[in-house]
């Protein structure tokens, strides 16, 4: 009977295809259905916020140019990480990263708690020229991106698409997009107010790159940056201790 | 293109038509955009192979005893596809690595960044070398092992130009900075949705190709091109499901977001190593070692067992990338527990491989080529032990983020894939060319040492400079604080990113030179003097006269 | 129904091991069974009768 039924499934060979999805697909589910239902498991979070328009500019520069090839966002559960980069993510942290940008190679030092760590002007000096800063770098420089301007016009699709895939952008956010970007990085003009009344009183509004009279990538860039481990207060309260790194005397 | 009939012409005459249209399309709707450049290029390409084919359509009609012959053109083309390939890449790569010794090699130019061309780099030897070097020889071993011919006369066509395209959409996109950002899978939506339509022609054709065979049995390097291609179309679909940010954007929202985003990633990620890099070189591996050894192989239940594990246990296996992360704990430790049983099948093939060997290890000595196949499967049995090493979880707190995975990923893509295609195609190249050999067995052997040197030198300063690193970073003095800055780290690695893209050049030179040696081959080497009788199909409809021994 | 997370965790490890176990039998079965030995070995000895031999 077994043989009958491997004979045929070799003779017509579809069946031997059916059979190599079974073998390699139910492992996939088996392991990935329940991160469906993982909502159910992340933390709370109350005060989690969005990324502004111009934060999520940054994030999509962040993106283009590659960062997450040498930068990692996940501070791991260990005791030396915690104490290098501050206290260890939390799932809650990246809810709303499409995609997630936790890396995989740390030629450069992690960046999930950067937001904060050093001025608007220490990061502009630092993309402009890395070594200007930090002689022994090794990462490229981003000049450019002082000198080109953010495209706003486009930005409300931006929203618009993240919504589709679950951000809860309200309608106002979506059709002040631009306007908001650009307040975000003129402090003086009249567009900054509404940033902080949509997105929160804890939004940054800076004149970012140092000139006001543009919104250029590197305004959303170094806005982005310094968004980075901000958006909730969520692992500052978790209690937990980091787990010890194996001890090779031990 | 010489075999197509008249018919056959106008349809794929009809193919790129509306290809160009779709490429108009693109370009206007994506004319702020770098989609407008992706559409002139896929305009540019259409009518680039529509010149091709209008060239040649007033020749004379196909001969039609074609029908009776392999189908061998096409792989003549995949060929080259990947000799192209190997070289943009492997280019790219030892740039990328001279940059991370010396920043200002990418001349202040966005394009030529470590970060985007990190991307171009990897994309180029996994799909554009890999995979043109998996779908050149799946036509050749689906052909040979079926002894049947192609099942279409166009479809192999289509395939390979577009997958070919795909690549270069990918790769011209990381240029312009046009990513999804997810590693091994950063070609945006309209490239990836163009890639499903080509893949699943090639799924068709090969089983309508393995459907032609007589015996019943389907030859085990079939399974795993089988494999390659099922699971690769399945891990395609799930982790590139975006929505664009419009039809105008090249840029587009991945569905998944953080913690799901990050297993779907690795899921993807450890599976592309499992079905593109290795089921489908473990399918060249046991047709080209026994046919190169002029030997079976050692235990073809063994093969069938290793199959059928590997199949069934790297899908556990892709979180073992994710340890100590946010990721639930208990999807860390089964894939960590799926990665060391992974071992055992994998050994098995290693072992296999070498023990189809023993016995005739003066060959080995002796044929270079047959060098190459016997070094892939030791690297092959190397990295897989190191992967299932660095799986542990306590292995990984030291490794994972350092330079360590550079090396392991570098053991199995250097050692293994590279070894093992270059073997494959120093068989392969005489064989559809229908020369007696190589044009020079001596450039095989100076390509053998520069490749092993060049892979050693580069797994041996990735090995140190990981574990340098890794130990660094958890170092603490006396008084219970970090010992080093992060700075410190980084000035320990200099000298073994110096050494790396030294090693990555000698390979770089090796993929030169075998270019050189295949093309005065194919131009020179001395042909085989009349038909051979045995390289025929049988499964097709035989013309009158035709001398063919069918089987039994 | 309502599938909780809970159920869902303890479906993988539970029937994902049957699985596992399940599967390997009918591996193992089809591999050794006795009169798929002589299809195997003409499998194995084909590719070297039938077709081009390498030229070296």
């Amino acid at each position: 009977m077994r043989e009958l039924l491997h004979r045929k499934l070799e003779r017509t060979a579809i069946g031997f295809v059916l059979a190599i999805i079974v073998a390699a697909s139910v492992g996939g589910i088996v392991e990935i259905a329940p991160l469906f239902t993982i909502d159910e498991t992340v933390e709370e979070a109350e005060d989690m916020r969005l990324y502004t328009p111009l934060e999520l500019a940054g994030r999509n520069i962040y993106i283009r140019e590659g960062c997450y090839a040498c930068h990692s966002q996940m501070i791991r559960t260990l005791r030396d990480e915690v104490e290098r980069y501050g206290p260890f993510s939390l799932a809650v942290e990246s809810k709303y990263d499409h995609p997630m940008l936790w890396g995989s190679k740390r030629t450069g030092p992690d960046l999930a708690r950067v937001g904060g760590k050093y001025s608007d002007f220490w990061h502009v000096a630092h993309l402009t020229n890395p070594r200007d800063v930090v002689p022994e770098s090794n990462m490229p420089a981003y000049a450019w991106l002082a000198r080109t301007p953010l495209r706003l016009d486009d930005l409300g699709s931006h929203l618009q698409a993240q919504r589709s895939v679950g951000v809860p952008y309200t309608d106002e956010m979506i059709e002040n997009a631009a306007r908001d970007a650009f307040g975000q990085a003129v402090p003086d003009s009249e567009q900054a107010s509404g940033v902080t009344e949509r997105y929160g009183e804890e939004t940054q509004v800076s004149a970012f790159d140092g000139v006001t009279t543009r919104v250029t990538e590197m305004d959303a860039l170094v806005a982005y940056l310094q968004v980075l481990g901000r958006l909730t207060k969520a692992a500052y309260q978790n209690t937990a201790a980091p787990e010890q790194p194996p001890n090779p005397n031990d | 293109m010489g075999q197509l009939t008249t018919r056959e012409r106008d349809v794929a005459a009809a193919i790129l038509i509306v290809l160009a249209i779709i490429g108009i399309a693109m370009a206007v709707a994506g004319r702020a955009d770098p989609l407008g450049v992706h559409g002139a290029i896929v305009l540019l390409y259409s009518m680039a192979l529509m010149y091709l084919i209008m060239s040649t359509s007033f020749g004379p009609a196909p001969d039609p005893s074609r029908i009776s012959r392999y189908y061998d053109d096409p792989i003549k083309v995949g060929v080259w596809f990947t000799l192209f390939w190997a070289i943009f890449g492997m280019f790219i790569g030892v740039w990328a690595a001279a940059q991370l010794a010396w920043p200002s090699l990418n001349f202040d130019t966005a394009w030529a960044s470590f970060g985007r061309i990190r991307p171009a780099h990897t994309t180029g030897v996994i799909f554009g070398f890999g995979g043109n070097a998996l779908i050149a020889t799946s036509f050749h071993v689906v052909q040979r092992t079926s002894r049947a011919r192609l099942a279409d006369q166009v479809s192999p066509w289509f395939v390979l130009f577009g997958y070919n395209l795909f690549c270069i959409l990918a790769v011209t996109g990381y240029f312009m900075g046009v990513t999804q950002s997810k590693e091994y899978a950063e070609a945006e939506w309209y490239a990836d949705l163009w890639l499903v339509i080509v893949w699943v022609t090639y799924f068709v054709l090969y089983i309508r190709t393995l459907a032609r065979r007589r015996e019943p049995h389907i030859y085990v390097a079939n399974w795993y091109y089988m494999a390659f291609i099922v699971v690769v179309a399945i891990l395609h679909i799930v982790n590139n499901l975006t929505v664009p940010v419009s039809l105008g954007h090249a840029k587009s929202y991945t569905i998944w977001a953080g913690v799901q985003d990050s297993m779907v990633q690795w899921w993807y990620g450890h599976n592309a190593v499992a079905f593109f890099l290795t089921a489908g070189f473990l399918a060249m591996l046991y047709y080209y070692l026994p046919k190169r050894a002029e030997r079976p192989i050692f235990s073809y239940r063994l093969s069938i067992l290793s199959f059928w594990g590997i199949t069934f246990f790297y899908m556990w296996a892709g979180s073992h990338h994710l340890h100590y992360t946010a990721l639930p704990h208990w999807v860390q430790n089964l894939g960590m527990t799926f990665s060391v049983m992974l071992l055992v099948p994998s050994w098995a093939s290693a072992g296999n491989a070498l023990l189809t060997l023993n016995g005739a290890w003066h060959k080995v000595r002796d044929d270079a080529t047959l060098r190459f196949i016997m070094m892939a499967a030791f690297f092959y049995g190397l990295s897989t032990f190191e992967g299932s090493f660095l799986a542990v979880r306590p292995v990984n707190s030291l490794s994972h983020y350092t330079d360590w995975t550079v090396g392991h990923v570098h053991a199995g893509a250097l050692g293994w894939v590279a070894l093992i295609t270059y073997g494959s195609l120093y068989t392969l190249v005489p064989a559809i060319w229908k020369r007696e050999r190589m044009y020079s067995a001596a450039l095989v052997e100076v390509h053998f040492w520069l490749a092993f040197a060049g892979t050693l030198i580069y797994v041996f300063a990735m090995w140190n400079s990981g574990v340098i690193q890794g130990l660094m970073w958890r170092t603490y003095t006396e008084e219970g604080t970090l010992s080093y800055s992060f700075v410190d780290s980084l000035v320990a690695m200099y000298p073994y990113y110096i050494a790396r893209a030294f090693g990555g050049l000698l390979f770089l030179i090796g993929a030169v030179v075998a270019t050189y040696n295949i093309w005065m081959t194919v131009r020179g080497a001395p042909v085989v003097s009349g038909e051979r009788h045995d390289d025929l199909p049988l499964a097709a409809p035989v013309p009158e006269g035709a001398a063919t021994s069918p089987a039994e | 129904m309502d599938v909780t997370h809970e159920t869902l965790v303890e479906t993988a490890k539970t029937w994902g091991l049957f699985y596992l176990i399940g599967f390997s039998i009918c591996v193992l079965v089809y591999t050794f069974w006795p009169a798929n030995r002589e299809r195997f070995d003409r499998a194995k000895r084909d590719i070297l009768d039938k077709d081009d031999r390498p030229w070296t």
